[in-house]
């Protein structure tokens, strides 16, 4: 690269940089600084890392760590793996209403959350649709209490944020498969290959940069789940669905605000998905050539 | 044979999975022409309040008024994100250093942390900057994402860079190659970029609350979470409000969906 | 390349650690230039004054009578109504008043009950002392301790709370009880007769949210006790016998399968308007919820709350919700916003009046009980005269200190009540919570 190019370079990306270096990061310092004070509303004190302590014996802290874990772990393969699958379905030419089944399956991410929440619990109600359709089906005796049985309540948020949230990573895998060339894709047929192995061979290897992009997103998205959890449980029952962010909101708006806690709170995210992202990279083989 | 059943599993799949993606949007609408006491009750056909719903929205929130600013909001941070956070993927992925490199893994990190813990340190840089219920408190933390630098990136690895070498050979300047080329080569990645971020903005509901003071400023979101957080909600305004805040995004994405259709066609080849 | 990483790291830190020692001392703009006596005389320029507060129907819909009121005799004061929804004003407050600026706070803000004292400590100076603008004894006792710290009163109350039993006389009767049996019940009695109603009648008695335990905070305050003791920030959840009391209920309602279980505020409206439960126990603001369902008009009926028969200072009186007006110091015209709030909140017998006509708003002020308004008989609770009722049984409420951890410490109830449905003994339940909450707030 010569020197023309790297000024070019830093041309392209600058007034992004400089973007995200003050409205981001410049706050971000700043509750890091105020992450080493403890306290309610304005009357901080510096507490060095008494909020950091606190994180390994908060059993508040512990269980929405625990969850979110949970949702990370079982969340985001099935997402991703669901989006991929849908858009390449959607990416065959010879296939009809195309427009109709694309935009039916990205609805869930426009519908209002308002909406979402109060349609999602009155189907997962103990006397809800959900319950009556597969009593009729016989496949459970009892009524599941989807919101109020903590290991249920679970499911029911995966269960919903995969619902919402696969038609928005579709669009990501769309987009990119549009890039793919055609004719690599002739060529192949050419020699006698099935769909598996052009999928296998083709389209998986060149969408390999949005998968990592997905990935990294679905999990970053994950962690800090908030949104779906406010609206469905609440956290409930007994904090078996409680997220870390949401502990943040409550830290901060719920309770008697304690913005010092909630920033070391905030930071273990920033850790967690840090970490996460690092290794996605790492696997994901990002090289710039 | 065994295509025609492949594809019939395709059709049935699809089928399944659209019609559990289209049903809450169904129930909004039938929601929106029912009365509030029938829509807690769980009714699942039209009525006919609709009428009558959508005179108590107008008459009784300011939504027309709130349509008109979230539009604004919307559109001006779609396409100046868009820009901005394009040319930097760009920048990052085509004249690739480990400088730069290090600079992208950096504005990554600024994705991780949760909102709730930048908003007072935000609050306070706006209001020195005396931006407090003023539009470009909303739009300027939203014109650069790292979220959309990573996705323009990414997809970047998929532009041939011979082409790019060639204009380069012909003369053209950076930003020209930049603006002629690449941008119309990539018009699927734009419209899914278009798309998520016209979405994020239109819906986003902290922020914006936060900032904002006045009633003739605030946002479609905003009037939905009062409607919501009445003493007795009016589920039949609730759902009309919430249908008409669905439509742009819906019709957003009716518009920019044929780019995926010919993504490739017309480009440079 | 590290370097000029280093180099920008090291820049941001620096200016983000300057620009937090330099903090600026009180903006220069929220001096107060208005003379103590607000509105008579013309300067020519009208003084505006900022409200917020959340439901059209309800809070906007008094402020608006309010406004209407003292523009009319201080024409040169222009009162701006903005409608936040209540947990957005919460964070609005929080996020404004935490970053030191009071830019974007209005003059006049409506605070629930239960946050109050946490606004109050957590932001201490940022609220105006208003002890002088209302007399104190136009109020309940109830509705103005948790507001009052070292003797200054901060706020104007507004409405109650005041909790009720809103039950079907036609349900009831079927179950074999009357309108007689109603009156004054315990809760022992109550689950009782539920259990008779889902036998007789096959409907449930009532609905129960598992992330809502308001049924427990009635139960409470009816025995005069809260989750925290008398300095508002002690845990009171070990020994307290009424909290140990209700739970005990709560579980019986349950496992009766008298209790339907829901998880949403729709399901909770649904099930009186669909004729699924026979009563709602909650508090008085929930009438118009009610009559929304038109086909039910004259089987509606309200009795006071029961009470928790085994705690001898429970009485059938008790609260749930209800907020007051607050006035922030900062802001210009914060005189004037007192002002007005003590010509109409403070002291409007007709202004009460017209918003419970319009509006069906249950005041706190005492002098407004006696009016005409209050013994209209209501014809969808069979001629009821359900204000006046009301707003006998609030006379009784037991004054309670809701101090500062109200939502805190209901989180860990809540996680405890449902290990408790699982089997955990309720002492052990509750020592557990009992510990929790004191690491909680050290």
């Amino acid at each position: 690269m010569n020197k023309k190019e790297n000024r070019s370079g830093w041309g392209f990306v600058s007034i992004a940089a400089i973007c995200i270096l003050i409205f981001s990061f410049y706050p971000m310092l700043q509750s890091l600084i105020t992450s080493f004070q403890s306290g309610m509303g304005v009357n901080l004190q510096f507490a060095g890392t008494t909020n950091y302590k606190r994180l390994f014996t908060d059993p508040q802290f512990l269980a929405a760590l625990k969850n979110t874990v949970t949702y990370l772990i079982v969340q985001v393969p099935i997402m991703t793996i669901l989006a991929l699958f849908i858009a390449v379905l959607l990416n065959d030419n010879q296939l009809k209403f195309k427009g109709l089944f694309r935009t039916a399956i990205f609805l869930p991410c426009v519908t209002s959350l308002v909406a979402y929440s109060v349609l999602f619990k009155s189907l997962f109600a103990q006397d809800g649709i959900f319950n009556q359709f597969l009593m009729t089906l016989r496949i459970i005796q009892q009524p599941i209490q989807w919101i109020t049985d903590p290991f249920w309540a679970k499911v029911a948020i995966i269960i919903a944020v995969t619902w919402r949230w696969t038609g928005y990573n579709m669009i990501f895998y769309l987009s990119a498969l549009q890039n793919i060339d055609p004719s690599i894709y002739e060529a192949a047929e050419l020699d006698g290959a099935t769909g598996f192995t052009k999928f296998f061979r083709i389209t998986a290897p060149l969408l390999k940069p949005i998968i990592l992009f997905t990935t990294i997103m679905s999990t970053n998205g994950t962690l800090q789940i908030f949104d779906e959890i406010v609206n469905l449980t609440n956290g409930g029952p007994a904090n078996a669905t409680l997220s870390i962010s949401q502990y943040i909101y409550n830290l901060c708006f719920k309770y008697t605000p304690n913005f010092g806690y909630a920033a070391a709170v905030s930071y273990s995210i920033v850790v967690m998905v840090g970490l996460l992202s690092f290794i996605q990279f790492k696997v994901g083989g990002d090289k710039n050539d | 044979m065994t295509r025609t059943i492949k594809r019939l599993f395709s059709y049935l799949f699809l089928i399944i999975a659209s019609f559990i993606s289209v049903f809450p949007f169904y129930w909004m609408i039938v929601g929106a022409t029912n009365q509030s006491v029938d829509i807690t009750k769980g009714k699942l056909t039209f009525g006919l309040a609709f009428y009558d719903n959508l005179k108590n929205v107008f008459t009784t929130t300011n939504i027309a008024q709130s349509i008109v600013n979230s539009l604004f909001i919307s559109i001006v941070t779609t396409l100046l994100a868009i820009l901005i956070s394009s040319a930097a993927g760009y920048g990052f992925e085509i004249f690739s250093s480990k400088a730069r490199k290090k600079l992208f893994h950096f504005l990554l990190l600024s994705m991780m942390i949760p909102f709730a813990a930048l908003m007072v340190p935000l609050y306070r840089l706006f209001s020195r900057l005396n931006l407090i219920n003023n539009y470009l408190a909303i739009i300027i933390p939203a014109a650069a994402t790292a979220f959309l630098i990573f996705f323009f990136r990414q997809n970047t690895k998929s532009f041939p860079k011979e082409i790019a070498q060639a204009a380069r050979v012909d003369g053209l300047s950076e930003w020209k190659i930049f603006f002629r080329i690449y941008m119309p080569m990539m018009k699927s990645t734009y419209a899914a970029a278009g798309i998520i971020t016209f979405m994020n903005v239109w819906n986003s509901y902290l922020w914006p609350l936060i900032v904002l003071q006045t009633s003739d400023k605030m946002t479609l979101p905003l009037i939905i979470g009062n409607l919501n957080s009445s003493y007795t909600p009016d589920y039949g305004m609730i759902m009309i409000a919430i249908v008409i805040a669905t439509i742009p995004t819906a019709l957003v994405f009716f518009i920019m969906q044929k780019s995926f259709v010919d993504g490739m066609l017309g480009s440079v080849k | 390349m590290k370097k000029i990483l280093a180099i920008l790291l090291a820049a941001l830190f620096c200016v983000s650690v300057t620009s937090c020692a330099a903090k600026p001392n009180s903006p220069t703009s929220n001096t107060d230039s208005v003379s103590t006596e607000a509105g008579n005389e013309p300067t020519g320029e009208k003084q505006k004054i900022t409200a917020w507060a959340w439901d059209q129907k309800f809070n906007i819909a008094a402020l608006k009578e309010a406004e209407k009121i003292y523009e009319a005799e201080n024409p040169n004061v222009d009162i701006e109504i903005v409608e936040f929804a209540q947990n957005d004003t919460i964070q609005k407050m929080n996020t404004s008043l935490s970053s030191g600026t009071t830019s974007g706070l209005p003059n006049i803000i409506l605070i629930e009950d239960y946050r109050i004292q946490t606004f109050l400590k957590a932001y201490p100076n940022s609220f105006k002392d208003l002890t002088g603008i209302i007399k104190h004894n136009d109020y309940s006792s109830y509705k103005l301790d948790f507001m009052t710290i070292d003797g200054k009163t901060y706020g104007v109350p507004f409405d109650t709370g005041s909790a009720v039993l809103y039950y079907r006389k036609d349900i009831i009767e079927q179950a074999g009880y009357t309108e007689a049996d109603m009156a004054d019940l315990t809760w022992e009695k109550y689950v009782e007769i539920g259990k008779a109603v889902k036998e007789k009648t096959g409907k449930y008695m009532l609905t129960l949210d598992p992330n809502d335990v308001g049924q427990l905070r009635i139960m409470m305050q009816s025995a005069g006790t809260w989750y925290v003791k008398e300095d508002g920030t002690t845990p009171n959840l070990q020994n307290n016998a009424a909290l140990n009391e209700g739970m005990k209920i709560y579980k019986q309602m349950v496992d009766a399968g008298i209790a339907k279980s829901i998880s949403e505020w729709a399901q909770f409206v649904a099930g009186p308007n669909s004729g699924e439960v026979a009563t709602v126990p909650t508090g008085c603001w929930f009438t118009p919820s009610i009559m929304a369902e038109a086909s039910q008009s004259g089987q509606w009926k309200i009795a006071p709350i029961p009470k928790l028969g085994a705690i001898k200072e429970s009485v059938n009186a008790s609260n749930l919700g209800g907020s007051s007006w607050y006035v922030l110091n900062d802001v210009k015209g914060a005189d004037v916003a007192a002002d007005f709030l003590a010509k109409t909140f403070g002291s409007n017998n007709s202004f009460y009046e017209a918003i419970l006509k319009n509006n069906g708003i249950i005041s706190t002020y005492l002098p407004a009980a006696k009016t005409d308004a209050y013994n209209i008989a209501v014809d969808y609770f069979g001629g009821q005269k359900i204000y006046s009722d009301i707003s006998n049984w609030a006379a009784k409420i037991p004054s309670v200190n809701y101090g500062l951890h109200t939502y805190a410490f209901e989180d860990i109830i809540k996680a405890e009540m449902q290990n408790v449905m699982a089997g955990t003994k309720i002492e052990d339940a509750l020592a557990n919570a009992q510990k929790q909450a004191e690491a909680q707030i050290q």
